[in-house]
């Protein structure tokens, strides 16, 4: 077991990976619960293609990245708050074609650098090896602000998904508490697209807060659940790629190994979930 | 009601829109203290548009609405609101206290945490609608009328002086509907204006004394007794009224 959980991680650059996926983790287990509650996975897919022009752009003028995604995350942030206005179009359809004409915005952007191809691959699909210290700086200050955000709403956005008629009649503003949470998972896409691409950050964003819903009983426990499991894709995902790939010489990807664990995790949680509503049957009974 | 007891809701010639397109006109009638009127009428007849006006979250375009004396939106943490409890998702994960604690959001404010008294007044307020032993369940695994209860007593919990409910008696079991009746009389005790959206003629006999009949503009505002007659019934329901042996009307349910 130590041999598949703590050898891999005596080298420094699968330390620095280890905490980066530690980290992501939690923030995108934490942002992910509120995903899931109010059914926003789609919007929040929608918000992971949107940062891609931005990211290219700010790495063909040489700029910070972060501070790319996040113009582009801030502007999706801006135009989903503004989607729900226009009744005929819908609110599918208009996502679905931001979602494409910015996502397509950053294909064509990266299709004029010399090193497309490859460039194109750690924008989609991330490269968590290669994460150092200023990276996890960055991801961690992220994840200092966003989990102090949601700290600090956490009873209005509780509300705000629950009854949201009911929130607008208690005076709360919902369209400003729906701008916040899109800003704060934009923020999770940027934090994680180095490590995991823009691609496969929405699987460390929902997974593990759906397997976390079928399993908790209270927006509380349902948290520290979503992010454990997080935590604990992470890492397992990391070791395992590593094993593989030391023993068996087969290269397999870290990002998308930590997304077939979670999602791994997820089935492991579907299934105990009927059994844990038996059990509580017959305890009631 | 006296002249000299300022209403709690003055509605004066007021028509209410929704989208630009007015919904509900000439509706005018004012509740005082410990009142309590029906809002009666078929689907589609502005009741709920009423209510969201009432919230502040409809504009009024024509007369006027006030809470209090002031506008409705400024009024908001007098009044508190009652949803059906079938529109909210039985799978949320909340007990039946925390969902009462929401009603003390306001009192809280922002970014702190329920403090011990908001916790004893959610408490209170649960015990005040009898369900003081489920507070931990989940919501969602309450029956459809301890639901119901559950967010009457987060309305009680707001310490409201205006009470709005939406068809608070739909698909509501008889032992919850007599806890809620119970509990909205004791708010009307106190001092609370109660205005209720219902279908249920025999309900709103018995948990109001004014009636207002709608059907896309007012059709009558008053004592129930006398405002709640077949004549005006059936001008408020037109060809769903029934006429039996002269006197009684049925509704036929929509």
């Amino acid at each position: 077991m130590t041999e598949l959980l703590v050898d891999p991680f005596r080298l420094p650059y699968m330390q620095r990976a280890l905490l980066e996926v530690v980290l992501l983790g939690v923030l995108a287990g934490a942002v992910g619960v509120f995903v899931v509650l109010r059914r926003l996975a789609f919007v929040a897919d929608a918000l992971t293609h949107t940062v891609f022009p931005g990211i290219v752009i700010a790495f063909l003028l040489d700029q910070s990245i972060l501070l790319g995604a996040l113009a582009f995350g801030l502007l999706t942030a801006v135009l989903l708050a503004g989607i729900g206005a226009h009744r005929r179009v819908g609110d599918d359809a208009a996502l679905a074609i931001l979602l494409t004409s910015f996502f397509s915005l950053g294909v064509v952007l990266v299709s004029r650098a010399r090193t497309f191809a490859s460039d194109l691959t750690v924008f989609l699909f991330g490269r968590v090896l290669t994460v150092d210290r200023a990276d996890l700086v960055q991801t961690l200050a992220l994840a200092v602000l966003v989990l102090a955000v949601l700290a600090a709403l956490r009873k209005e956005l509780v509300l705000r998904a629950f009854d949201p008629a009911g929130a607008a009649a208690m005076g709360y503003r919902t369209v400003v508490l729906d701008l916040v949470l899109n800003v704060l998972i934009a923020l999770v896409v940027v934090a994680a697209v180095k490590a995991v691409g823009t691609v496969l950050v929405i699987a460390l964003i929902v997974v593990p807060a759906a397997a976390a819903r079928l399993l908790a009983d209270r927006v509380a426990s349902m948290t520290a659940l979503a992010c454990l499991l997080g935590v604990a894709g992470g890492w397992l995902g990391l070791a395992t790629s590593y094993r593989v790939s030391v023993d068996h010489g087969v290269r397999l990807a870290s990002g998308a190994t930590i997304v077939v664990v979670l999602v791994a995790l997820f089935l492991a949680a579907a299934s105990a979930a009927p059994l844990r509503r038996l059990a509580e049957g017959m305890v009631r009974r | 009601m006296g002249s000299e007891q300022q209403p709690l809701l003055a509605i004066r010639h007021a028509a209410v829109a929704y989208d630009r397109l007015p919904v509900v006109e000439d509706v005018d009638g004012t509740v005082g203290p410990g009142q309590s009127v029906a809002l009666i009428g078929p689907n589609g007849a502005g009741k709920s548009t009423l209510i969201k006006a009432v919230l502040g979250l409809l504009p009024v375009v024509r007369g006027s609405i006030e809470v209090l004396g002031r506008s409705p939106a400024s009024a908001r943490s007098e009044v508190a609101y009652v949803p059906q409890a079938d529109t909210l998702d039985p799978e949320f994960p909340v007990s039946a206290l925390q969902v009462v604690l929401m009603g003390r959001y306001r009192r809280i404010g922002w970014v702190r945490r329920a403090a011990r008294a908001d916790r004893a007044a959610a408490r209170s307020a649960l015990e005040a609608v009898g369900l003081s032993e489920r507070a931990s369940a989940r919501f969602g695994v309450l029956s459809g009328g301890q639901r119901q209860r559950v967010l009457l007593a987060r309305a009680i919990a707001q310490e409201p002086r205006l009470l709005l409910l939406d068809e608070p008696f739909n698909g509501v079991d008889a032992v919850s509907q007599d806890l809620l009746l119970a509990a909205l009389q004791r708010l009307r005790a106190e001092g609370a204006a109660v205005v209720m959206a219902t279908h249920d003629l025999g309900l709103a006999h018995l948990a109001c004394d004014e009636v207002c009949l709608l059907n896309r503009h007012q059709v009558g505002f008053g004592p129930i007794g006398t405002t709640l007659t077949p004549e005006l019934l059936r001008a408020t329901y037109g060809g769903q009224a029934l006429a039996l042996r002269g006197d009684a009307v049925i509704v036929a349910k929509p």
